[in-house]
């Protein structure tokens, strides 16, 4: 163990506690920091002030520093060098010494309260609380009773004001170290920081709250009456901040018990919804035991009126709208907007809405009139305020319903909240639009929020997808401000067409980047259905119309980006994202109807028609030419791939989840609007448009990638997702064109190779819409039978040497394996005996190609992905006799592979091609480990009709087999490739936990080098790398003791020790390994995550080497000069193995309590075993 | 296949005459070889962008020159077509390192080839030279493109074979 002794020599003796030396020391820290902050040789510096941390009881030092240094960045160092090394030392230090660190940090911090540094009373302060938190659970009632006394003293101004200021931010200190999300790294365990935080939530939480609140209180009269900033400014601001901070604390108890046992199925959706609409905004939910504090007590009534002083003095000396207590104050208006939960009584939400009356009252100055804000801001205001009442309103749409949400206003102003939202947000969108495209500005800011307030309000929040609907003076409030959306939406897109940057202009990137806004676009329209789609279908046929007009006069540019932009905001009014799933007609749509009006008169179906035909004109050469550019293809792609998910071809009669409690009519009328595009209406015709237009795009558009992406993934994947859609694709001569040009066209060879294999998985999928197997097999016979053929000729010509290096030949070889490779993707039941065939004819040529291409890194590649693919699609499906072929295939492919690349260098004098070759090998390497995996599972999921054993196929030994000749080609190097890394330990750890017995048959050499590289793994950064190497070390050495310990010879020759060439004994590769894991344990630097797993290897491992785990204590006894800590060392070790009733077994409960011991030993003796 | 791939399938009348083959631009990927200023060049990076937003796709390539390892770039509409070398490799084994920077080789056939020069870079001569002074029986790939032949990749094939 080569720490070992390092660790254990002789430190540095104590510190001799006499002056000269403590001023010595002082003098070495403030040179340490002036060199830093004078940048002379830096890293000299930050060893000598590392090497205070890191001495053993450097307080005295550290203490003499704080207290006479004139060093502020020295005072600085001192404090955070009696944090680290009183965190790393607790462990051992007497309850004085801990309790007399705590006392002298906080009374330094009261004794230099008027001190003007400020950052090193901030860092005593933080290093108080951290000390706190450290002892908070040894610690007695009673002490802390006493010692929070102190603290309230100071707080409620007893000592003058900087003590209550410092008071207050020490506090501050403690409530973040105590919250789990700030608080600082201990090295305990999780279940550590969750019981102090809810230990400081059930006792203090509320008593801080009330003092930061009673400090505030008792300046404000000084505040509100003097006529400029007052000293006392600074103490009601950090008592702001504090009860902001409280109020921000993640409250887990005293809120309803349901929050804690939530019933999955009924709660479930609507959390989920809230979650991911509203992430933004937390709710405050502390529960009934705030309600006097924050609620009847009138404190919201203070807060408002003193912010509404505030406002008053913001044209006085030392007040403005951004001046510090302004900025605290609203943040906390802001906050309390959020309150919501069992704070407020169940008294049908008239305490809550007061609550919100109180507040708004405040609010709505900052943004009302929206007129005049918007102006003011126009000529200089600051704009803080405006958005924190936009910030404000986004809170209270996250805790009210529309109606309520309307209501509030009406009592202190003649139109309803909603009203008042759409005309601020109209504000905000005209100043967007008089200042695009310059620069991100406020109005961008207020947008944002304003828009998540909408979307707050009108997502669907129930299961049943229907929202609240808003009272009509909001729907006519969304309708208007809608128009305006799509107004100035149309003016960017116009301004931005000519403009020509290149980055970030293409469909998917604005797509994702607009998504978020759009859906709230969409919305907006749907609340105001009735005006949003018949003006969409307007804009859309005027600008149709000038296209239509200004061919070959007029450049259409600007236009075509209008129509770009609308086609993206239909897409979105029309239809969800599916996600994968297949999305309902949106709720809004479905339930709206109006009298008297036909099925075709659906606005739906009328904007849907209209685009649809525009659509179908890129069929003409000459309108493509003139109108139908590659990014407004796009963009026509992209709506059909979610309109059609939707709407075509919808299945079920009439969704009837919502239908008791609508009208006949408006039944109907969805089910005119569900039938309208299915197969027996005009269902199969759009069909057919949509075919004809995707194949144009990849055979009219040479070259143009991003479009045939988009058709490829999105769209045609899209339509073969659903049988009943490829039942008629099949059926259509649209797609058996497409069938046929893509087996036969010359065109289609020149696409992009990876949508050439997603167009090869599209056909075979949707063979799934034949009648029977039979035709389904046949129908990938006929599409993929020339080019297996052609693969078979090509490898059996006579020059094939030559002819193959030809760079046409490699592109046609190269297509053929992506199509071949798409097909092995599309394997399913019905077309799995196609499939096979098709793999098995290129068998012998693909070996033939990988020898004659084994220079053509690119190929090779090919190749192997191709094999990787088929296996993983047919493996499971694969009769006995079948398996044994494929197995025999695969090994000689792998060795075949291996004879050619071990011992290969590649030579060149660019360094970027020696990494390119370095990462094709890697992906190489991945890919076989891949195979090797599909392999595997053949023991997991097998359909077959018999066992593989009866052809004498061992998967494990195949498996092993194939490891061996991979692994020599997996160098450590290659390792650092995070992907590779994983999947080969991914494997290897499946391998020694399912088939350890294989291993002790592998030969020594490949046997050392898989456990090389396991070793590896073990000090490898990952921690998931780490947990899978021990795992397997667990597999490996429970099977071991597990077979000895029944007789037999388990790992044999590989445990024991044996004697290597020069003589000298090697240990066997289990006490190896116990010696390294007690080293990580003991020594290393680890994730605490990692210490049940770590148990879990270590245990099998000292019962298969308990000798030597004697020995190893001893030695770390042995080197343990002071004898406190040489018992508790003794202790430790001992209990480590015997505590809890720790047997000799391996069963699970034994397991657990192993697990338990190793963490209270890691707690007991890492502390200073690190450090001494 | 159809007739229009028969010229493709059947171009081994030609082959090896030609130096470099037409390849539209957007279908040259990533690792593909393609010709830059009349350089033989090894792709690492292709993209592609519009010009102006409603205009056609043009690929912009990096290229690394396979012989010198210089970079080069072009940038070429989707659509035409580009120049790909036809970059032969062959393996030869390695029979002796002359003094004046040559290297004796052996051919399938049983003949010498001995008109190869020896890289001129040190540390790439080293490898070589180093290689076959330990006595390892070594094979040596032999890159030719556009009437160039360097050496550019070495095997070990073990102490005896």
């Amino acid at each position: 163990m080569q720490g070992f002794p390092e660790r254990g020599g002789p430190g540095p003796g104590p510190v001799p506690n006499d002056l000269a030396h403590l001023q010595a020391t002082m003098h070495t820290i403030e040179l340490a920091c002036a060199s830093i902050q004078m940048h002379i040789n830096p890293a000299a510096a930050e060893a000598t002030i590392l090497s205070l941390c890191q001495s053993p009881q450097p307080y005295q030092a550290c203490q003499f520093i704080l207290e006479n240094s004139q060093v502020p960045d020295a005072r600085f160092q001192a404090a955070a060098a009696i944090r680290d090394a009183a965190i790393r030392e607790w462990g051992f230090l007497t309850a004085d010494d801990r309790r007399s660190l705590l006392s002298f940090c906080l009374s330094f911090v009261m004794q230099h309260a008027s001190s003007k540094e400020g950052f090193v009373l901030a860092k005593v302060s933080s290093v108080a609380a951290q000390l706190m938190k450290r002892g908070w659970l040894d610690t007695t009632a009673l002490e802390k009773e006493a010692f929070f006394n102190q603290v309230n003293q100071a707080v409620l101004g007893i000592h003058g004001l900087d003590v209550q200021f410092t008071g207050v931010n020490f506090l501050e200190s403690l409530v973040s170290e105590f919250s789990p999300s700030t608080s600082s790294a201990m090295g305990l365990p999780r279940e550590f920081h969750e019981q102090c935080r809810r230990s400081l939530e059930i006792d203090y939480l509320k008593m801080f709250y009330c003092w930061a609140r009673d400090a505030a209180l008792s300046v404000t009269n000084r505040i509100v009456e003097s006529k400029s900033e007052v000293p006392e400014v600074k103490v009601c601001n950090a008592a702001l901040r504090l009860m902001l901070q409280i109020l921000n604390w993640d409250f887990h108890l005293n809120n309803n018990s349901t929050k804690t046992s939530i019933n999955v199925f009924s709660a479930g959706a609507r959390l989920d919804i809230d979650s991911s609409k509203r992430s933004e905004c937390t709710l405050v939910q502390p529960g009934p035991a705030w309600r006097d504090v924050l609620i009847s007590s009138g404190h919201i009534g203070w807060l408002v009126n003193l912010y509404a002083a505030l406002r008053q003095k913001f044209s006085r000396e030392g007040y403005w709208l951004d001046c510090p207590i302004a900025v605290s104050a609203r943040k906390l208006i802001v906050q309390f907007c959020s309150l919501t939960g069992t704070i407020f009584l169940s008294d049908n939400g008239q305490m809550h809405e007061h609550h919100l009356l109180q507040l708004l009252s405040g609010i709505i100055e900052w943004i009302d009139p929206p007129e005049a804000v918007a102006k003011a801001i126009g000529c200089g205001k600051s704009e803080s305020e405006m958005l924190d009442g936009c910030r404000a309103l986004l809170s209270i749409a996250n805790v009210t319903t529309p109606f309520v949400f309307d209501q509030l206003l009406m009592s202190i102003r003649p139109f309803g909240t909603l009203t008042l939202l759409s005309t601020l947000m109209c504000e905000v969108v005209k100043v967007l639009m008089s200042t695009y495209p310059e620069e991100e500005t406020w109005s961008w800011e207020a947008r944002d929020i304003l828009l998540d307030t909408w979307t707050a309000l009108l997502v669907p929040l129930d299961s049943t997808g229907g929202n609240a609907m808003l009272p009509p003076e909001g729907i006519n409030a969304a309708g208007n401000l809608f128009a305006l959306i799509v107004e100035s939406e149309l003016k960017a897109a116009a301004s931005s067409a000519l403009t020509d940057d290149v980055d970030g202009d293409y469909l998917q990137s604005s797509i994702s980047a607009m998504d978020e806004r759009l859906s709230s676009y969409a919305l907006i329209a749907r609340a105001a259905i009735h005006v949003a789609i018949p003006l969409l279908t307007r804009l859309f046929s005027e600008r149709f119309a000038r296209l239509n007009q200004g061919r070959g006069i007029i450049d259409p540019t600007e236009t075509l980006e209008e129509v770009y932009s609308l086609l993206l905001i239909a897409g979105h009014v029309l239809a969800d994202e599916g996600e994968g799933e297949t999305p309902l007609v949106p709720y809004a749509i479905q339930t709206y109807f109006t009298d008297n009006m036909g099925a075709d008169e659906h606005p739906v179906i009328v904007l849907s028609s209209s685009i649809i035909g525009f659509a179908e004109q890129s069929l003409d050469p000459k309108m493509r030419a003139s109108v139908f550019s590659p990014r407004l293809l796009e963009a026509v792609i992209w709506f059909f791939a979610r309109w059609s998910c939707t709407y075509l071809m919808n299945p079920e009669e009439v969704r009837e989840t919502h239908s008791q409690d609508h009208q006949l009519q408006s039944q109907q009328l969805r089910k005119g609007l569900h039938s309208f595009f299915r197969e027996h209406n005009q269902g199969k015709l759009v069909l057919d448009i949509i075919v004809r237009v995707s194949v144009t795009t990849l055979l009219s558009y040479p070259g143009e990638k991003d479009l045939q992406a988009l058709t490829c993934y999105q769209l045609l994947h899209a339509l073969v997702r659903e049988k009943h859609i490829c039942v008629h694709l099949v059926s259509l001569d649209s797609w058996r064109n497409l069938a046929n040009a893509f087996a036969n066209e010359k065109s289609l060879f020149l696409l992009d190779l990876a949508h050439q294999r997603s167009l090869a998985q599209t056909l075979v999928h949707s063979a799934s819409g034949l009648i029977n197997s039979e035709a389904s097999n046949q129908y990938v016979r006929d599409l993929m039978g020339h080019m297996a053929t052609y693969l078979g000729e090509l490898s059996s010509k006579n020059d094939l040497k030559s002819v193959a290096q030809q760079p046409d030949i490699i592109l046609l070889v190269s297509c053929v394996l992506e199509r071949l490779r798409g097909v092995a993707t599309a394997s399913e039941p019905r077309t799995q005996k196609a499939i096979y065939e098709l793999g098995f004819s290129v068998m012998n040529p693909i070996l033939v190609l990988l020898e004659v291409y084994k220079h053509e890194s690119a190929v090779v590649y090919l190749l192997l992905k191709f094999v990787v693919a088929w296996v993983n699609g047919q493996i499971s499906y694969l009769e006995a006799h079948e398996t044994a072929i494929v197995v025999d295939f695969c090994m000689r492919l792998l060795q075949l592979y291996s004879s050619h690349n071990i011992g290969k260098i590649s030579v060149s004098l660019s360094s970027s091609l020696l990494s390119e070759a370095k990462t094709e090998k890697y992906k190489d390497l991945r890919a076989l480990l891949q195979l090797l995996s599909s392999l595997c599972s053949k023991d997991m999921v097998d359909f077959s009709s018999d066992s593989i054993e009866t052809q004498g196929t061992n998967i494990s030994q195949v498996v092993y087999f194939g490891l061996h000749i991979v692994t020599p080609l997996i160098s450590l190097d290659l390792l650092k490739y995070p992907k590779l890394c994983h999947d080969y330990f991914a494997l290897l750890s499946h391998l020694l936990e399912v088939y350890p017995e294989t291993v002790a048959q592998l030969n020594s050499e490949a046997f050392a080098h898989v456990l090389g590289t396991l070793d590896f793994g073990l000090h490898h950064q990952d921690a998931e790398i780490i947990n899978m190497c021990l795992r397997s070390l667990k597999a490996l050495a429970s099977y071991h003791y597990k077979e000895t310990a029944s007789g037999k010879t388990g790992l044999g020759l590989h445990a024991a020790g044996r004697k290597d060439s020069g003589g000298n004994l090697q240990e066997g590769i289990l006490s190896q390994f116990l010696r390294s894991l007690l080293q990580l344990l003991l020594f290393e630097d680890y994730s605490p995550d990692l210490v049940g797993s770590a148990a879990d290897a270590l245990l099998p491992l000292i019962l298969c080497e308990q000798g030597l785990y004697q020995r190893l204590g001893n030695e770390l006894i042995e080197r343990q000069a002071n004898p406190t800590l040489r018992s508790r060392l003794v202790n430790a070790l001992q209990s480590l193995i015997s505590a809890n009733q720790l047997s000799s077994t391996l069963d699970r409960i034994n397991y657990q309590r192993f697990r338990k011991n190793l963490n209270n030993f890691l707690i007991e003796v890492r502390g200073f075993l690190r450090t001494m | 296949m159809s007739d229009s791939e028969e010229h493709h399938f059947e171009s081994k009348a030609d082959a090896g005459a030609s130096k470099t083959y037409p390849q539209q631009a957007g279908t040259i990927r990533k690792n593909g070889y393609i010709v830059i200023k009349s350089r033989p060049c090894k792709v690492v990076e292709v993209s592609t962008s519009k010009t102006g937003k409603h205009g056609h796709a043009k690929c912009h390539f990096v290229g690394i020159d396979i012989f010198n390892g210089k970079k080069l770039e072009d940038i070429v509409p989707s659509s035409h077509n580009c120049d790909v070398p036809h970059v032969n490799r062959t393996d030869y084994q390695l029979i002796d390192i002359s003094e004046d920077g040559f290297v004796s080789l052996l051919t399938e056939n049983g003949n010498t080839k001995d008109d190869l020069r020896l890289p001129t870079d040190d540390s790439l001569l080293s490898q070589i030279k180093d290689g076959f002074a330990d006595g390892k029986d070594l094979v040596v790939t032999v890159m030719s493109a556009m009437g160039e032949e360097q050496i550019c990749a070495l095997k070990d094939i073990g102490p005896k074979n």
